[in-house]
């Protein structure tokens, strides 16, 4: 799976840079905090457990009938994946608090409703949690979104919400919720667009006019008035 | 309204016009004489071409000549090496193609594809996809901009339509062609033979989705930048003063890839697939999304349908 999943990822990044635009923003304000807690990081993840024994995947099968997919792996993009190599060490603290910690991006997603324990998991530091309280691995993060957005997640499975990897027919493999929605500020954001078209010949603005004519229907509009 | 100044402007740009015209003609003749003969191309290429068939006419081995000539022909123009094949449509296949309004920002992404990956050429006007930019609560083409240029898109109170080639059903299209230059192909893609074409664009008035376009110019294409994977009936180069087309990237998709516009868009707006396979995405957004197809009241039956969620 995993050979497989670095093709995978490989494909997308020469083929589609602008779909991870949104994580990769986020990644550089993380990035700036990197610098001064550098050295901790250093420190703690010497301390990481290593040779953990990995969860079974879970099983999801609430859509009859949905077409079989493969999801093109994300967790060796995660920046400070395995959460393990910090947290292992740390008291873990379940009361619902507000956080601003060094690293770990802000959080503006569903208004303050959520906070990092409503996604992440308390007692496996390493995983994401249902709202049954499942563990769930990074790759299956789709299980995790699915929860509140079902409707989303039941289209993206079927084919009709996110993307799927290179081709129409045969094997089909999905890009997760995450490659394109930061989970953390899942909004997109706005982008400059490519080049206008050029204008056909003969249709050119005269030299010295800067804006357009007025178009018909609001000169029409003027006239009736 | 025309001031003094206007006037002076038209005089002097329309004296410039005469003077590089007539340039032109100097220069054109003296290219005329300087060019090998045949357009470029050996005596026997440029035969065989004027003796080439219309596609559903040739057999197989003249197929396969006009082929290599097509080859011949790119290297000679572009000096790049290509490679011109002749899929076939897969039987039991027939395309649709949906877009998501409101997944769509109007980023043009797909259009930049679309260029590449079809061998436009880079300085003439043509392409096939244009992003209509249109007010919210509003259907009206007329009122749509597809020039819209501004720093950041989407902007506030506008949605973005994608308008390409909605492979009729009944494409009026090929009734209006007089030369029987295009036509659909089994797996409903509309196309154009552009050596068979006589240029006489009766098939641009007929399509109401504005979606053929006429070559004015010999497609300008830098050789590092043609796409070397081509197809008879899609991207090959085309010659000047013919009809072209979205063909749904016919040399992708008739391999099982998807199309250039599909794979280029970064929000995951556009969804393609088989219509005869009850599983496919495009199955499952006709039957579960609030779908419309673009002039539907006129009954040619565009296989390309929007739908908003």
């Amino acid at each position: 799976m995993s050979q497989s999943g670095d093709l995978i990822v490989s494909k997308k990044r020469a083929c589609m840079p602008s779909v991870s635009l949104v994580p990769e923003t986020s990644l550089t304000k993380t990035r700036r905090r990197t610098l001064a807690a550098g050295l901790l990081v250093l420190l703690l993840s010497a301390n990481a457990q290593e040779g953990e024994e990995a969860l079974p995947p879970l099983r999801f099968e609430g859509y009859p009938g949905a077409p079989d997919f493969d999801v093109v792996p994300r967790k060796d993009q995660l920046f400070l994946y395995p959460c393990g190599q910090c947290h292992e060490s740390m008291e873990s603290n379940a009361e619902i608090r507000t956080l601003d910690v060094m690293l770990h991006p802000e959080l503006e997603h569903a208004e303050g409703r959520i906070w990092c324990l409503s996604c992440h998991g308390l007692e496996n530091r390493n995983y994401l949690r249902t709202l049954l309280n499942e563990p769930v691995d990074f790759d299956q993060a789709d299980l995790v979104c699915g929860g509140c957005h079902a409707s989303r997640h039941r289209d993206w499975t079927f084919g009709a919400h996110g993307k799927r990897v290179a081709n129409w027919q045969g094997e089909r493999t999905l890009y997760s919720c995450a490659h394109c929605h930061n989970p953390h500020s899942p909004a997109i954001e706005p982008r400059a667009p490519r080049d206008a078209p050029p204008v056909r010949a003969g249709l050119e603005l005269k030299r010295g006019v800067e804006r357009k004519e007025v178009p018909v229907w609001e000169r029409q509009e003027e006239d009736e008035q | 309204m025309t001031t003094s100044s206007d006037s002076d402007d038209e005089r002097n740009r329309f004296d410039k016009a005469r003077r590089n015209f007539l340039r032109g003609l100097g220069l054109g003749g003296a290219a005329a004489v300087a060019q090998p003969a045949w357009g470029g191309a050996t005596f026997s290429d440029a035969f065989a071409d004027f003796f080439q068939q219309q596609y559903k006419r040739m057999t197989p081995e003249e197929i396969d000549a006009a082929l290599e000539r097509i080859e011949r022909k790119a290297e000679r123009r572009y000096g790049a090496v290509i490679n011109c094949d002749n899929t076939q449509a897969q039987p039991g296949v027939v395309f649709g193609y949906a877009i998501n309004i409101s997944r769509c920002k109007g980023y043009r992404d797909c259009v930049n594809a679309c260029v590449e990956e079809n061998n436009l050429g880079r300085d003439s006007q043509v392409q096939y996809i244009r992003v209509l930019q249109m007010n919210n609560g509003d259907a009206n083409l007329e009122h749509s901009e597809h020039y819209y240029d501004p720093a950041e898109v989407p902007v506030e109170g506008k949605y973005y339509m994608p308008v390409q080639c909605m492979q009729c059903d009944d494409p009026p299209c090929v009734k209006a062609c007089p030369v029987e230059a295009t036509w659909m192909e089994p797996d409903g893609i509309v196309v154009v033979d552009y050596d068979w074409c006589i240029g006489c664009r009766y098939c641009m008035t007929a399509c109401p989705y504005w979606a053929r376009h006429f070559n004015w110019t010999e497609p300008e294409i830098p050789a590092e930048e043609m796409n070397p994977d081509t197809h008879y009936l899609g991207n090959r180069p085309r010659p000047k003063g013919v009809v072209e087309k979205c063909h749904f990237c016919i040399q992708r998709t008739r391999k099982g890839r998807q199309p250039a516009c599909m794979e280029a868009c970064p929000t995951g707006a556009r969804i393609f697939g088989n219509l005869l396979d009850a599983d496919s995405e495009i199955r499952y957004v006709l039957a579960n999304k609030q779908v419309y197809r673009l002039k539907e009241d006129l009954g040619t039956e565009p296989k390309f349908w929007y739908f908003s969620d």
